[in-house]
C-alpha cells in the first residue's frame, strides 16, 4: 500500500489511504487506498456489496472508518468537520429529498445549509441547475409526484448548486431507462470536460469504460485492480462469441484443425463458444463458410472488459471463499 | 438534458475567502421551521390547539352535572376560571405530551423515513448544529402549542361560562383579575415539564429511528409516570417523576401560595431535558449513516 504524506495529499482531489470498515466479522472495506487527480474522472467498479458506496459514504463523513485517512482537497473529517465537504458534492446511492416539498423548496432549503442566504442569488443558481438537468417546468411539482429519473436528475442539481470542484456520484445511472442513461453520461462527460473532477462508483463496465480516465475495481471490499482504463483493456482477454450453425460437430472440427489460436468448446445454453484474436476469429469464420457449414449466428457474448471485470471480482470473491 | 453549464464561481473570490465555510444554526433552524411549516400535520395540530379547546369547553359547560370528582370541576360550568383550570388538568395528562411529541417524536426519525440524512449531512452542516436546529424548532412548537392551547382554553371558558370570582384551592376567594393572572401563570407552570417531554421524545426519535415509537414511546413513558405516582408510598421517587411538574400549579391557588413544587419541578424537567438531549446528541454523533 502507498505509504501518502499530507504535503503530497495537498494536491489531490482525493487521497484515500488504507481505509478499513468492519462492521462485526463483515470487512465492508478492507485496507483500500484511492487517489483521485483534480480534473480527472475517477471510477470506482465494482458489483453490489463490494464496498462502494461504504468507501463514498466515509469520503462524506456519514460513515467513520476503523482506520485509514481520506484526505478531501486536503481536508479531513477529524481535523476540519464539514469544512472537509467545502468543494464537494454528489449523492449516494439513489438521492432523496423531501416528498412533502417541491423540487425547487427542496433545493432552496439546501442552498440554505449550503450558506446560501441570497433569496435572488440561490433562485438565480437553481433555475441555472434546474435548466442544466432539463426540469425545468416540473420545479413547483412535489417530489413526491417525481419518477425515479427524474429524482435522479434533481439529486445532481442539488449538487451543482454547491459549485463543486469535485462531484461524486454514487450508480448515477441506476434506475433509469436507456435514454435516461445516455443523458446522464453525456451529462457526466459534459461537466467533466468543464474541469470538474468526477468520481463515479458504477457496477457497469461500459459505464466506466465510457467517461472515466481511471478505475479501481473493488471485490468484496478490496482492491481487485487499479490504473487506467488503457492498462485495463491491455489485460482484457480475447473477446468471446457465441457461434450457432447447422453442423455444430463439424465447425467444432474446422476449428481444432485449422485454427490453434481460436478456442471452440460446448456453450452451456446450446452452440459453441468460440474465443480467441478478433483477425483469428475472422479467418475461422471465413473457413466455415469455405467449408459450406451453415451459419446461425456469430454474437459477442460480453465485451472483454466486462469478461476482465467478471475474472478479476469472481477471482476475489474464489479468494475470500 | 440541457446543453446549458452551471455559472462557475469567481475562483479567485472562492480563493480569497477560502472556499464555502460551514452553516451556522440560524440557517439550519431556517430550514426545519421551513419544513415543519410544509408539513399539513403540523398545521392540522396548531388550528387543533385552537379550535378543540373551545369544543371542550362548550361540551363540559352544557353538562347538567359539573364533574366534581376533579380539581376545580366543581365550578366548572359557573366560572370560567375554574373551566380553564380543568381543562389544564386533563389536559396535562396526555394531550400536552402527545401535541409535543407529534412533532419532537418525529423531527428526527423522519429523516430516517425519507432517507434524507445522506441528503443534509452532505452539505455545509455539521451534525451538531443540525441537531440543535431541530432541537430549537421542536422545542418552540411544543411552546408554541402550549400558548395556543392556553390562550384559546381561558378566552374560550370566559366567553362560554363566564367570569366571576374563583374559589381557590384553600377556600378563599379569588378576584377576577388576579385569577385570570393566576391561571394563566397556572397554564405557564406547564412550559418546564412539556419542554423535558419534547427531549424525551427527541431521545426516541434518534435512538428508534422510528416516529411512532417516537411520538407514543414519550406519551406512554407519561402515563406510566401518572401510575406511578399516584401510588402510595413512593413519597421519594415523587419529585423526580415528569408528571409530578405538571401539578405544580396548584401551589398558586392555595392560601398561602407556595412555590417549592414549581421550583422542584423546574429542576426535575431541567435534569430530564439535559439528559435526555445528552444520550440523543451522542447517539446521533456517533451513528453511522447507512441507510436511505
Amino acid at each position: 500500500m502507498t505509504t501518502t504524506t499530507r504535503a503530497e495529499s495537498d494536491g489531490d482531489a482525493v487521497d484515500v489511504v488504507g481505509v478499513t470498515k468492519r462492521y462485526g466479522p463483515l470487512v465492508a472495506v478492507d485496507d483500500v487506498s484511492v487517489r483521485v487527480a483534480p480534473g480527472e474522472v475517477y471510477g470506482i467498479l465494482g458489483p453490489n456489496g463490494a464496498g462502494k458506496t461504504t468507501l463514498l459514504r466515509m469520503l462524506f463523513g456519514l460513515i467513520r472508518p476503523d482506520s485509514g485517512t481520506i484526505h478531501v482537497f486536503g481536508r479531513t473529517w477529524a481535523h476540519d468537520g464539514v469544512r472537509t465537504l467545502d468543494h464537494v458534492a454528489g449523492f449516494i446511492e439513489s438521492p432523496k429529498f423531501y416528498p412533502y416539498l417541491t423540487g425547487r423548496q427542496n433545493l432552496e432549503g439546501l442552498g440554505l445549509l449550503d450558506g446560501t442566504w441570497d433569496g435572488r442569488a440561490l433562485g438565480d443558481r437553481i433555475d441555472e441547475a434546474l435548466d442544466v438537468v432539463d426540469l425545468v417546468g416540473r420545479e413547483d411539482d412535489r417530489v413526491g409526484g417525481y419518477s425515479y429519473g427524474m429524482r435522479q436528475r434533481l439529486g445532481v442539481a442539488a449538487s451543482l448548486l454547491r459549485n463543486p470542484r469535485l462531484l461524486v456520484l454514487d450508480e448515477p445511472a441506476n434506475g433509469l431507462d436507456p435514454a435516461g442513461i445516455r443523458d446522464m453520461r453525456a451529462l457526466v462527460k459534459r461537466l467533466a470536460s468543464n474541469g470538474l473532477t468526477v468520481l463515479l462508483s458504477s457496477h457497469h463496465m461500459d459505464e466506466v469504460e465510457e467517461i472515466c480516465d481511471n478505475v479501481t475495481i473493488m471485490s468484496r471490499g478490496s482492491v481487485a485492480f487499479h490504473g487506467t482504463i488503457s492498462d485495463l483493456r491491455a489485460m482484457a482477454p480475447d473477446p468471446g462469441h457465441l457461434l450457432r450453425t447447422g453442423d455444430d460437430a463439424q465447425a467444432a472440427a474446422i476449428g481444432h484443425d485449422r485454427h490453434r489460436d481460436v478456442a471452440v468448446e460446448p456453450a452451456p445454453g446450446g452452440g459453441l463458444m468460440v474465443t480467441g484474436p478478433q483477425h483469428e476469429l475472422s479467418s475461422f469464420v471465413a473457413d466455415l463458410v469455405r467449408a459450406e457449414v451453415p451459419l446461425l449466428a456469430f454474437t459477442p457474448t460480453r465485451t472483454p472488459l466486462e469478461e476482465l471485470f467478471f475474472m478479476l471480482t469472481d477471482a476475489r470473491s474464489e479468494e475470500v471463499a | 438534458m440541457s446543453t446549458t453549464t452551471l455559472t462557475r464561481p469567481d475562483a479567485a473570490a472562492a480563493r480569497a475567502s477560502g472556499g464555502r465555510t460551514s452553516v451556522g444554526l440560524g440557517a439550519a433552524v431556517r430550514w426545519e421551521a421551513r419544513k415543519l411549516r410544509a408539513q399539513l400535520r403540523t398545521k392540522a395540530l396548531l388550528v387543533g390547539a385552537l379550535l378543540a379547546p373551545v369544543a371542550v369547553v362548550v361540551v363540559v359547560s352544557a353538562q347538567s352535572r359539573p364533574p366534581k370528582d376533579t380539581l376545580f370541576g366543581r365550578f366548572a360550568t359557573d366560572n370560567g376560571y375554574a373551566m380553564a383550570l380543568l381543562v389544564l388538568g386533563f389536559a396535562s395528562q396526555w394531550i400536552l405530551p402527545l401535541v409535543t411529541a407529534v412533532v419532537a417524536g418525529d423531527i428526527f426519525a423522519s429523516e430516517d423515513q425519507h432517507g434524507t440524512w445522506k441528503t443534509v449531512l452532505t452539505r455545509s452542516v455539521s451534525r451538531s448544529r443540525l441537531f440543535w436546529a431541530k432541537v430549537l424548532v421542536a422545542v418552540v412548537f411544543g411552546l408554541v402549542a402550549l400558548v395556543l392551547l392556553a390562550g384559546a382554553t381561558i378566552a374560550a371558558s370566559l366567553v362560554v361560562v363566564g367570569q366571576s370570582p374563583l374559589t381557590g384551592l384553600s377556600g378563599q376567594t379569588i378576584a377576577p383579575h388576579a385569577a385570570l393572572g393566576l391561571v394563566a401563570a397556572s397554564w405557564a407552570t406547564a412550559a418546564p415539564p412539556l419542554v423535558a417531554i419534547s427531549c424525551l421524545a427527541i431521545l426516541f426519535s434518534v435512538w428508534s429511528r422510528n416516529a411512532a415509537v417516537g411520538i407514543a414511546g414519550p406519551v406512554v413513558a407519561a402515563m406510566v409516570m401518572q401510575l406511578v405516582g399516584s401510588l402510595g408510598g413512593i413519597e421519594a421517587v415523587r419529585p423526580y417523576l415528569l408528571t409530578t411538574p405538571f401539578e405544580a400549579w396548584h401551589g398558586l391557588l392555595a392560601e398561602p401560595r407556595f412555590t417549592g413544587p414549581l421550583v422542584d419541578g423546574v429542576l426535575t424537567s431541567a435534569v430530564w431535558s439535559v439528559a435526555a438531549l445528552a444520550a440523543a446528541y451522542v447517539i446521533l454523533r456517533r451513528r453511522d449513516i447507512t441507510g436511505g
